[in-house]
């Protein structure tokens, strides 16, 4: 799959062209064309969006409408109360704030030192760089659920498990935020670092002043994924937490599905909720993505 | 920090004992020194057996109170295994599922009660938990597979209800005269729903079936069982396995909301079932319980004793509970299996360990049970095999019949290819370990 | 790729990069050392053991590996996986670069059209698993009554049949994780210098060409990081196929990561869950060092 990269050298920027040149002959899609293209894109999201719309519509129903043959795809009747029903019945507030709690420290944990680390990896070079990446990237390999019992004890030594600090530590320093910077500040011509350099920066300076707000777009999306990730994650929250104060919102949902197991219309309310926050945060995230911003593009 | 006036507490009791000379009491020597032990349960909020045998001890123990700690149903055994792995399981646990019970026993994670279980001589399932002459845990409640059915679909059908004679050709041919029966009469419901669970097919083949061993690796047994799923399938007068996975089909609603006649579940459902007529959830409609289908004739009638399955769920000890823990957490145990428990357990729709007449008369006096005496008979008097065999092989052989009973209902592998290659495995991969 | 200025490597300087290199990495490597890197390391010596997870593990040598060199389940999984992997790779990675192009143009609605797409991978999984099997149940299902509309007398009976149960996985594994690679194609896609598209534009280039001689170049660090990623998380797929399939039916869906759990915590025997988890670590790494390789070659 990387062997197209070869062209790479292929298409150098011409020095010195940034001139403005004429609005170039961008041929303006037809009227018919954007219509068809909104359409397919219409299409598409529908396709996408189904299972949630099945969630949306079960959470809506009566527990016992849920699974029916054929699928119903409209309530009949509506049922509003499952919204009110619950909060009251389930602890859903203190859920989502746990969520909430420690989807933010992962967030800033994981960004903050993946960033920094990943400078180390890509731009210092230093014996042993390459073995302790590979390292990094290796442990990722590793399936969870085969060195989960060795990582439980060696925190319940710590006295960490049943405590919310255990699913910071073991979300928060992980391989994946350090493996994508890197992956990112090798985007950054060396020369931009350089200059800096020779202008008297420091490491930490280029990493704070250059690579950092050149990265944005990447620390977005590492920041959006970090956030889901710790979100909707199960198995940590299941093998560390045990008091019901501690719960996050998918153990706690899941423990509401094995408690009330055949109030499906219920559990579909949770998840709904549950998917909600963090459909906005992905709203709000993804404005760093926007077209033409040109990383390299400072005047110099 | 909690653990440390229990420990010191208990020492000084260990010391006394001695010094009284009165070894061999399950009591401690002082019965008002105070004693908290915890016990593991789950989904606590809806699963109030837990709470009712914590108080009911606590009522008859005062000194002891039995602190509940809530755990996940559906990863009840993953968390346990890390808890005790780690050292910080509950004093007194759950034996959820009895294929764990090896696991436990054999780490080393179940404390020798044999003292204890001596006195519960006519609990009929504590032999599922000795090993080698010594008891590790005691059962609280025995589960038993029974036949449940709908007398209004039965009615409208046209079709006779079970008398309790019948064997599992009979079974098959009421399902299917009730399903084109209740077609006649104009509702769609099919006569039998049969749940996804393996158990379903397997456990009544290995309970049933004369002969029949798990642990030999000879899985001919299952054959017939298999073939009258297959037919009642292909004929319509039951879910395919297919349907049933796909639309997660769940047996409280099929049953409680008369999409089936018929449902083989285990007697735990009777709670449930309760519960949901009152909530809604179920429809309110005539119902009653019937010994499950036999194997042949010989068992059949209400002189004989009809043979089922179901697995006891026991509670053991962590042996990493203190002194004082332990000698409390003994008579916790005591007290679980006896009488007393198994009125309360009853009360709440549960089936206890020791069924007596008074637990009995307890269970049908709770609203909506049904009243015949088919259902009483079938309710108390039933051979109850264990699912499985206790043993180091039992996980491994249940995983791969587990697999096995998916490629044949969904019809994936035809019926002998797919227990031929059952048994290779077992050979290969199991039970050469 | 060349580091720093190419003077003499001075001792001194060596000695400064360690330091600087360290000094960034460590927020990070120390988390990860304490917290994944011992457990992992304790993993490699329980490969070797017969472990219950409560007692002593006892060694015994290759055992476990011979073991699994005879058993038939590990071989079926191993070839369930490597089936999950081939497809999921290409149709992922072409769904999600697919959509990035589509969503990293001004166009109206674009940051919901972006949302929909990073949708299914924010859907509780358990949903997904519910809609997704509706969908393709054999006889009331949509999909099929579709295809019985179009013609097709004898749809595939998708997850109930052994045959079709894998493909039905692996589309489901697409269509949900294409939004979560196209988040990282974005980002990717900004890091491109406009002036690139611009120059190609004067210079005449086809869309098609500006595809492959601009975009593909500029993508190359990011393609390389969505292809490790993608190839772990394909051969470590465990979740998604529990919850559609548990593995069925029969052993058509079964893969390495469910088998280790169903030997490590179903059947209690973690030394060989251990070992089984090992030789998944040993594939997923040979692969990741060849793509390394190439990388790296096709950096030079």
């Amino acid at each position: 799959m990387t062997n197209h990269s070869a062209t790479a050298t292929d298409v150098r920027p011409p020095a010195g062209l940034t001139l403005p040149g004429r609005p170039t002959a961008r041929r303006r899609p037809t009227r018919a064309w954007r219509v068809a293209g909104y359409a397919a894109l219409v299409l598409a999201a529908a396709a996408l969006l189904l299972p949630f719309y099945w969630m949306v519509v079960s959470s809506l129903k009566t527990n016992n409408d849920v699974f029916t043959i054929p699928i119903k795809w409209l309530p009949d009747p509506v049922v509003w109360r499952n919204y009110a029903d619950i909060w009251q019945r389930s602890d859903m507030t203190t859920w989502l704030g746990n969520t909430l709690l420690l989807s933010v420290a992962v967030t800033t944990l994981q960004v903050l030192t993946g960033s920094f680390a990943a400078y180390g990896f890509a731009r210092v070079r230093f014996p042993g760089r390459d073995v302790l990446f590979l390292a990094y990237v290796g442990t990722i390999a590793v399936p969870w659920q085969s060195y989960m019992i060795p990582q439980f004890v060696l925190m319940s030594k710590l006295h960490l498990s049943n405590t919310l600090w255990s699913i910071v530590a073991i979300q928060a320093f992980g391989a994946f935020g350090v493996f994508l910077m890197k992956q990112f500040y090798e985007t950054i011509p060396e020369e931009l670092s350089e200059s800096a350099r020779v202008d008297g920066l420091t490491e930490f300076g280029i990493y704070r002043r250059i690579m950092l707000p050149l990265s944005r777009p990447a620390l977005a999306s590492l920041a959006l994924i970090t956030f889901v990730t710790t979100w909707n994650d199960y198995l940590g929250p299941l093998i560390y937490l045990r008091s019901p104060e501690l719960r996050t919102i998918q153990l706690g949902l899941n423990t509401f599905v094995s408690q009330y197991n055949a109030e499906y219309a219920l559990i579909m309310t949770g998840s709904v909720l549950s998917v909600l926050p963090v459909a906005v945060i992905f709203l709000l995230g993804q404005r760093y993505f926007v077209e033409g911003i040109a990383t390299t593009g400072l005047k110099g | 920090m909690k653990r440390a006036i229990p420990a010191v507490v208990g020492a000084a009791t260990a010391l006394a004992l001695v010094l009284a000379g009165c070894g061999g009491e399950d009591e401690p020597a002082d019965p008002n020194a105070p004693v908290t032990i915890t016990l593991a349960g789950w989904s606590l909020s809806t699963t109030p057996e837990f709470k009712t045998l914590a108080d009911g001890f606590h009522a008859a123990h005062p000194n002891v109170t039995v602190e509940l700690k809530e755990y996940d149903a559906t990863n009840y055994d993953t968390q346990m295994t890390a808890d005790l792995a780690a050292g910080t399981a509950p004093d007194v646990y759950v034996l959820k599922n009895l294929k764990n019970f090896y696991t436990y026993q054999s780490g080393g994670q179940l404390l020798d009660v044999s003292d204890t279980a001596g006195g519960l001589a006519s609990v009929p399932s504590l032999g599922a938990y000795q090993v080698d002459g010594k008891t590790y845990a005691v059962p609280y409640r025995q589960d038993s597979w029974v036949l449940y059915y709908n007398k209004e679909l039965f009615a409208k059908a046209k079709v006779a209800p079970p008398d309790g004679s019948w064997t599992w050709d009979d079974y098959a041919a009421a399902a299917k005269a009730l399903t084109t029966g209740i077609k006649a009469a104009g509702g769609k419901a099919t006569g039998a729903y049969q749940h996804v669970f393996q158990s379903t097919v397997q456990g009544f083949a290995l309970a049933q079936t004369p002969g029949a061993d798990l642990l030999s690796g000879d899985f001919s047994y299952l054959k017939p069982y298999y073939q009258r799923s297959l037919d009642l399938q292909a004929a319509g007068a039951q879910p395919t396995f297919g349907t049933a996975n796909t639309n997660k089909l769940t047996y409280q609603a099929q049953f409680g909301k008369q999409q089936s006649a018929m449902l083989l579940m285990g007697s735990w459902y009777i709670a449930t079932l309760l519960k949901q007529r009152v909530s809604g959830d179920a429809d309110t409609f005539d119902w009653g319980i019937a010994p499950a289908p036999q194997f042949d004739k010989s068992t059949t009638g209400t002189s004989a004793t009809p043979v089922t399955f179901g697995d006891p769920t026991g509670l053991g000890i962590n042996p990493k509970a203190g002194k004082a823990e332990q000698a409390a957490a003994k008579a916790f145990l005591g007290y679980v299996a006896g009488e007393e428990a198994g009125k309360a357990l009853a009360g709440i729709g549960i089936t206890p360990a020791l069924v007596t007449d008074a637990v009995s008369q307890t269970l049908f006096g709770l609203d909506g049970v049904p009243q015949d005496d088919l259902s009483k008979f079938a309710y108390a008097k039933h051979d109850t095999k264990v699912e499985n065999p206790v043993s180091k092989h039992t996980a491994g052989l249940q995983n791969l019949l587990n697999e096995t009973h998916s490629a044949i209902l969904s019809g994936s592998t035809g019926l002998d290819p797919a227990i031929d290659e059952a048994q290779n495995r077992a050979k290969n991969e199991v039970l050469n370990q | 790729m060349a580091t720093l200025s190419r003077p003499r490597p001075r001792r001194s300087l060596v000695w400064r990069n360690t330091v600087a290199g360290w000094s960034f990495i460590l927020p990070n490597f120390a988390g990860f050392a304490a917290l994944t890197l011992v457990p992992v390391v304790a993993l490699f010596y329980l490969a070797f053991t017969n472990w219950n997870v409560f007692g002593v593990a006892e060694w015994t040598g290759t055992a476990n590996f011979r073991r699994m060199w005879n058993d038939a389940s590990f071989w079926t999984a191993l070839k369930n996986t490597v089936y999950y992997t081939v497809f999921h790779i290409p149709l992922t990675m072409a769904a999600a670069l697919g959509l990035a192009l589509l969503l990293n143009r001004k166009l109206r609605g674009v940051a919901f059209f972006r949302t929909v797409a990073f949708f299914p991978y924010i859907t509780s999984i358990v949903a997904i698993a519910v809609v997704w099997n509706q969908l393709f149940s054999p006889e009331y299902g949509p999909v099929n009554a579709f295809l019985r509309w179009v013609g097709i007398d004898n749809p595939p009976g998708w997850t109930t049949s052994a045959d079709w149960s894998m493909p039905a996985v692996i589309l489901v594994g697409t269509w949900r994780y294409m939004g979560y690679y196209m988040l990282l194609f974005l980002a990717g896609l900004q890091t491109i210098p406009a002036q690139l598209y611009e120059a190609a534009q004067i210079d005449g280039a086809t869309p098609w060409q500006r595809f492959v001689n601009v975009t593909l170049p500029g993508l190359r660090h990011t393609t390389f990081f969505v292809t490790v990623m993608l190839t772990i998380e394909s051969f470590k797929v465990f979740d998604l196929i529990l919850v559609m399939t548990q593995g069925g039916p029969g052993q058509s869906t079964l893969v390495l990561s469910q088998y280790v759990y169903q030997k490590g915590f179903v059947e209690n025997q973690f030394g060989y869950a251990s070992a089984v988890s090992i030789v998944l670590f040993a594939i997923c790494f040979g692969v990741t060092l060849v793509q390394f390789l190439v990388n790296r070659r096709v950096e030079r």
